[in-house]
């Protein structure tokens, strides 16, 4: 695997967040330690897991905005079914979420494709649809710790190794690192090892240029939108086996800061442009603002404010660049 | 009546629009009766509608220009909670009707003072750095919920005047005041609309920015002033939810931002921009405020109804696409190769 | 065939190539060659060849469309149509907006089925191909949107295809890269392999286009006016590559409308009219004059402009603009009546500078005069309030609405005129000016509220016109305002110029074509480079030769004799 050279995005990100991490240990030592460093770890695999999925999406040249939906979903009735079966299984959970996942996604591909519609309103109907049969047929009532299933708990509390800290308790590596590098490789694989990855980045350019050169566009999209769905049902699992207790209502809302932190990372809307490392430093960015400005004493507070500026602060930078050029070339249709 | 006919001939969406209204006015009669068209059901309908209804006109206007404004409900909760600073008595104290009134002023003027500075941001994220709308609304929407959590910690600010939930409550002849001021509103963006050359050249925006640009108008400033309005809009919004429920915090109505966008493509607004017209808003609304009060009285929960609004959108754009293709398979005018 | 499948594809193609080579001369005289080879054995790990005589088939005729028909709701597109396509020939299909070329391109590039008539290829005959069969058979068409993947590499753009049809699930990054490679070193021209195609220049993006369409063993290649974006040097390349092309075997048949290009190019000229083909003609069997009579029925001939108007105030005087990249020290005068022809190649600084007259590219350094006045134009609305307005050379995009209205089009500009006392649109006068337009222009169209997409090139253009006519201007700046026209129209547009400047408005004309130049203009300037090379005045213009030298200077070629030769009113060889 070749290693190619840093787009400029990532290279802007990548100072960002080391001069982030050096203003933050100069004001707080305690910032640069291991321990930080791996409970950032667990706070953003759930949502490293959503953004490749979310990646693959934008780089077509869609938007999905059902996929929050479909997590929460999956990780629902899965564990509703769990109880109400009395089987306790892991992989019996994650194969109902990643059942609903697909069969989500297919529902997305095909509205999309066959009608035409525009991805954003289209995935905007579905999740309301989506999540609404859920809530219907198996009510709302939330579930809490101590009804979750053993498998479940294991699971969020398992670690990878352990290590442990001054004051008495241990802190480690969590186990959800393992489907996040799974997933991650296996979105990289995909985008740039396999002829349905050009296909989808091809679409993303062009879609009538990707008729023309024989793409099958039916059997691209139902792969993009399942994959997102699939990636949702097994983020669904690693979210609620992290919290512990499951309350359907939680996670929607989420989606938009999530395909934020993604553009950050450099993948445009309009499509065919987007790479894995700036996603991955894109979402490490918005957690690292997240979890950390409690080590500059500001409060939890303050998060959405520092994230809003860097968003629009990212996109009015290229923006007004690309701007620059088409003014320059004597572009008016941008 | 021949006038009727024209609008509608005009605008095939608008005419399956209005069948859509009165087929779903027909079946919640027969089956709701009386109990519906009760003076209680529409008193309440008509406290409900106007707060969604800045909204809606607001995101209508971003989206006739191409675009779209994910920033206007943050930005109405943000303007509520600066002016409601001023009505709990945090700034200066309310110890006399006087300064009572004043602070009630100047809370109204504050609130639609910083819904528009929020408003031009956009517009100028959008008109001066080339920024695509959604991108540029959604850096707003999270920055003005930022500062807004900054601002109150997440906690709500409450205790307003009594003078000013009278505003949120009062009506005159049963009409709720917020109703008249919103149906105030609609009459002005309308003829905005549809007889300035203002209006005009929004839509004209939409259709093709480029040629505007040819044309020699200058799109920069047209576009600030848009989102400006929007902006403006949102205010109002923010004036009338603080009003209604006592209070201000971040996070309100954040189910409208999906709502305002599903009401104005029901409404026949084309997310692409160039056409839409104020009429289709207001018809798509009221079919989603009737189902939503119909909802209410069969005790639906919030999230069938969001089942019913999400599926009926999607319905709504495929049938747009199904008439759309039947009417290009068979051109009346010939395309010469 | 055992040995074509132990030989592989590129050694069949060369083969192929080789086979064409020695065929090339028979085929002119006979429609069929049969060629052997004699194998003697071959011997080697993998290859087993059994000795023995191996023959080819070639046939003159690759392609034979015959008797198409087709036909749209109501309009005969095609109406029994018959071509036939040879063997290494470049042929050239001309005609009219509307006479059915493209349509007929389409219809053998599998697009479009014919409703009758039959396709002939490989000794295959089809009733109608799909564009994979059409592919499959070795027929490629080039669209003039390139149809290419802007943010994808040169590599991968013209491999896709080929990567696409072979069916493989896993992407071999170096097979991408050979197969590039390859086609590049065909056409010997090298780009950067991992160079972002949005970011190469219109002219390396057509050699991407032609190299994919290439590796997919193309055996006959359509162009689509393959030569309306590029530069001089990128044209000149561009039929070297073709000609090389023909060299190799391949036929290319291209549509166009530059009568120039297309002599100097072209072995055969096809000529299609209202649907129905008017002939197929050798190169040196047409001229000019002939071939215009064969494309419209009738002969045409455009009346020179002669300005007639007596005020002398310079309605426009620029001195010394510049704009770097774009321009440099231009320098002329414009007065009322004259029709000033900015004429040279793309690229040479024409359309800039109309843009900057117009408010969108502010030049660095340099003055313009409106009436004696110094201006800064930076806006196209301080360019509208000085009278000054323009027609873009792209009006699909930056001129019309085309969604809208004939008569919402022609308000758009004078939105702040037709306004009542309360400030609201005045919809009467909105109406009314749009029927007095469509009447002066001659607009044909039912009704002032048909939407502008279903009027025709010539009518559009009538109608961007219009627009800016009803604003009253005082100078009028057209770029290429003719291209897409129907020949009808053309002179109908003519002879509106004319009236404009006969009635005070001061016009720069900007056009590449000769023809246009020379009918409407009383002035010319020629430009190269960004710097005006040549101003010929009324009196120049009447020279006999003024066609050739002006074609000479916009091209640089033997511009030193050609200047002088001119100036000594001698005859300039071609």
């Amino acid at each position: 695997m070749k290693v190619r050279s840093l787009t400029r995005m990532e290279k802007y990100l990548l100072a960002i967040i080391a001069v982030y991490s050096v203003v933050v240990t100069i004001a707080n030592p305690a910032f640069l330690t291991f321990e930080t460093l791996l409970d950032m770890v667990r706070a953003a695999s759930g949502t490293l897991i959503l953004a490749s999925g979310v990646l693959v999406v934008l780089i077509s040249g869609g938007i999905d905005v059902s996929f929050t939906a479909i997590a929460i979903i999956g990780g629902y009735v899965s564990v509703r079914l769990m109880l109400s079966t009395g089987i306790n299984s892991l992989l019996f959970a994650s194969a109902i979420s990643c059942l609903i996942g697909l069969a989500c996604g297919l529902i997305n591909a095909l509205i999309i494709h066959c009608f035409h519609l525009p991805t954003l309103i289209a995935t905007l109907g579905t999740s309301s649809v989506f999540y609404g049969v859920m809530t219907t047929f198996m009510g709302t009532k939330g579930v809490n710790a101590s009804q979750m299933p053993s498998s479940m708990v294991d699971f969020g509390g398992c670690q990878l190794f352990v290590i442990p800290a001054k004051s008495g308790t241990t802190y480690g590596l969590t186990v959800f690192i393992i489907p996040v590098v799974i997933i991650l490789i296996v979105t990289w694989f995909i985008l740039y090892r396999t002829m349905l990855g050009r296909g989808i980045f091809a679409l993303g350019n062009s879609e009538e240029a990707a008729n023309r050169a024989g793409f099958n566009l039916l059997n691209i999209r139902l792969f993009i939108y399942s994959f997102m769905g699939v990636v949702a049902g097994i983020m669904g699992i690693v979210y609620v086996s992290e919290v512990r207790w499951v309350n359907p209502i939680a996670l929607v809302g989420t989606e938009l800061s999530i395909i934020a932190s993604v553009v950050i990372g450099g993948a445009k809307l309009s499509g065919g442009e987007g790479t894995i490392f700036g996603t991955i430093l894109g979402v490490l960015i918005i957690k690292l603002l997240n979890s950390t400005l409690v080590f500059l004493g500001l409060s939890s507070s303050w998060n959405d404010f520092f994230i809003g500026i860097i968003l629009i602060a990212s996109v009015a930078v290229t923006s007004y660049q690309a701007r620059l050029k088409n003014r320059r070339d004597l572009i008016f249709t941008e | 009546m021949k006038v009727i006919l024209k609008l509608f001939g005009k605008d095939s969406d608008l005419s399956v629009l209005s069948v859509i209204t009165v087929c779903t006015f027909v079946v919640l009669i027969l089956i709701l009766g009386d109990k519906f068209f009760s003076l209680n059901n529409l008193q309440s309908l008509a406290y409900q509608i106007p707060e969604f209804g800045f909204l809606a006109l607001a995101m209508m206007l971003a989206m006739l220009t191409g675009g779209i404004d994910l920033s206007i409900v943050t930005n109405a909760c943000l303007s509520g909670i600066i002016g409601a600073y001023f009505l709990t008595g945090a700034v200066f104290p309310l110890n006399s009707p006087a300064a009572t009134s004043a602070a009630i002023v100047i809370a109204v003027i504050t609130i639609l003072a910083i819904s528009i500075i929020c408003g031009t941001l956009n517009g100028i994220l959008i008109a001066k750095f080339s920024v695509p709308p959604i991108l540029a609304t959604l850096g707003t929407m999270i920055l003005f919920s930022g500062i807004g959590m900054a601002i109150t910690s997440g906690k709500g600010v409450v205790g307003f005047p009594e003078a000013f939930m009278k505003f949120g409550s009062g009506s005159v002849l049963n009409i709720p005041y917020i109703f008249i001021l919103f149906v105030l509103a609609v009459i002005v963006m309308s003829i905005l609309l549809s007889r300035t050359r203002f209006g005009k050249k929004i839509y004209l925006f939409g259709e093709n920015f480029t040629a505007l640009r040819f044309t020699g108008v200058n799109t920069e400033r047209l576009i600030i002033a848009v989102y400006t309005i929007a902006g403006f809009l949102a205010g109002f919004a923010g004036i009338i939810i603080i009003s209604r429920v006592n209070s201000a915090r971040v996070g309100y109505g954040d189910t409208y931002l999906l709502q305002a966008i599903l009401v104005a493509v029901l409404g026949g607004v084309d997310p692409y921009g160039g056409r839409g017209r104020i009429a289709g808003v207001m018809l798509g609304m009221c079919i989603l405020q009737i189902l939503q009060s119909a909802f209410t009285l069969f005790s639906f929960t919030p999230y069938t109804k969001r089942l019913v609004w999400g599926f009926i959108l999607l319905l709504v754009m495929i049938i747009n696409f199904i008439i759309e293709k039947r009417r290009t398979s068979a051109p009346k005018a010939a395309i010469k190769a | 065939m055992v040995m074509y499948s132990y030989l592989g594809q590129e050694a069949v193609t060369r083969l192929n190539q080789q086979a064409c080579k020695s065929a090339r001369d028979f085929l002119r005289e006979v429609p069929r060659v049969e060629i052997f080879i004699e194998v003697h054995s071959v011997s080697g790990k993998y290859l087993q060849i059994p000795e023995g005589r191996l023959s080819i088939l070639m046939d003159r005729t690759i392609v034979s469309a015959n008797n198409i028909t087709k036909s749209f709701v109501s309009v005969r597109a095609l109406d029994n149509v018959s071509v036939s396509i040879n063997r290494g020939e470049i042929r050239c299909l001309a005609g009219e907006n509307g006479s059915g070329k493209s349509t007929f391109v389409k219809v053998v590039a599998g697009v479009l089925a014919p409703d009758s008539g039959e396709i002939v290829v490989n000794n295959n005959s089809y009733p109608k191909l799909t564009p994979i069969g059409a592919i499959n058979e070795g027929i490629q068409v080039i669209y003039q949107d390139l149809s290419l993947f802007p943010h994808m590499t040169v590599a991968e753009n013209i491999a896709m295809n080929k990567m696409v049809a072979v069916h493989k699930r896993l992407v071999n990054w170096d097979e991408v890269y050979r197969v590039a490679e390859e086609q590049l070193e065909l056409i010997g021209h090298l780009l950067d392999l991992k160079a972002q195609v949005g970011t190469l220049s219109v002219g390396n993006r057509q050699i991407v286009a032609i190299c994919r369409a290439l590796s997919l063993n193309a055996k006959v290649l359509f162009m689509d006016e393959p030569t309306t974006a590029l530069t001089q040097k990128e044209i000149d390349r561009l039929l070297s590559i073709v000609m090389d092309l023909k060299a190799k075997g391949l036929s290319i048949i291209f549509i166009s409308h530059k009568l120039n290009e297309i002599f100097e190019v072209a072995d055969y000229i096809t000529i299609f009219r209202d649907g129905k083909k008017v002939g197929d003609f050798e190169n040196k069997a047409l001229d000019k004059k002939s071939l215009t009579y064969h494309m419209t029925g009738r002969e045409v001939e455009y009346p020179r402009y002669r300005r007639v108007s007596n005020d002398d105030l310079p309605l426009l005087e620029v001195r010394n603009l510049t704009r770097n990249g774009n321009y440099k020290n231009i320098s002329f005068k414009l007065q009322k009546g004259d029709i000033l022809g900015i004429t040279g190649i793309r690229g040479s600084g024409r359309s800039e500078l109309a843009l900057s007259l117009f408010g969108l590219n502010p030049p660095n350094s340099g003055e313009i005069l409106v009436k004696g006045r110094p201006f800064n134009i930076k806006i196209p609305d301080d360019a509208v309030n000085q009278g000054i307005v323009l027609m873009p050379e792209d009006r699909q995009t930056e001129g019309l609405f085309l969604k809208k209205s004939l008569k919402e089009n022609i308000s758009s500009t004078i939105l702040d005129r037709i306004k009542t006392k309360a400030g609201f649109i005045d919809r009467k006068k909105q109406e009314e000016i749009a029927a007095g337009s469509v009447k002066k222009l001659k607009i044909r169209t039912q009704s002032v509220d048909t939407l502008v997409r279903n009027l025709s090139g010539g009518n559009q253009q009538k109608t961007v016109l219009a627009k800016w006519v009803a604003t009253g201007p005082e100078l009028f700046i057209l770029d290429s305002p003719t291209v897409g026209v129907d020949i009808g129209s053309k002179a109908e547009i003519y002879e509106l110029i004319h009236r404009f400047a006969s009635e005070g408005m001061g016009i720069i004309l900007i056009s590449d074509e000769l023809e246009e130049i020379l009918a409407n203009c009383n002035k010319v300037l020629v430009m190269y480079a960004g710097e005006i090379l040549e101003i010929l005045t009324e009196k120049d213009l009447d020279k006999p030769d003024v066609g050739e030298h002006i074609l000479a200077v916009m091209s640089r070629s033997r511009i030193v004799d050609s200047a002088e030769k001119f100036k000594n009113g001698e005859a300039i060889p071609r």
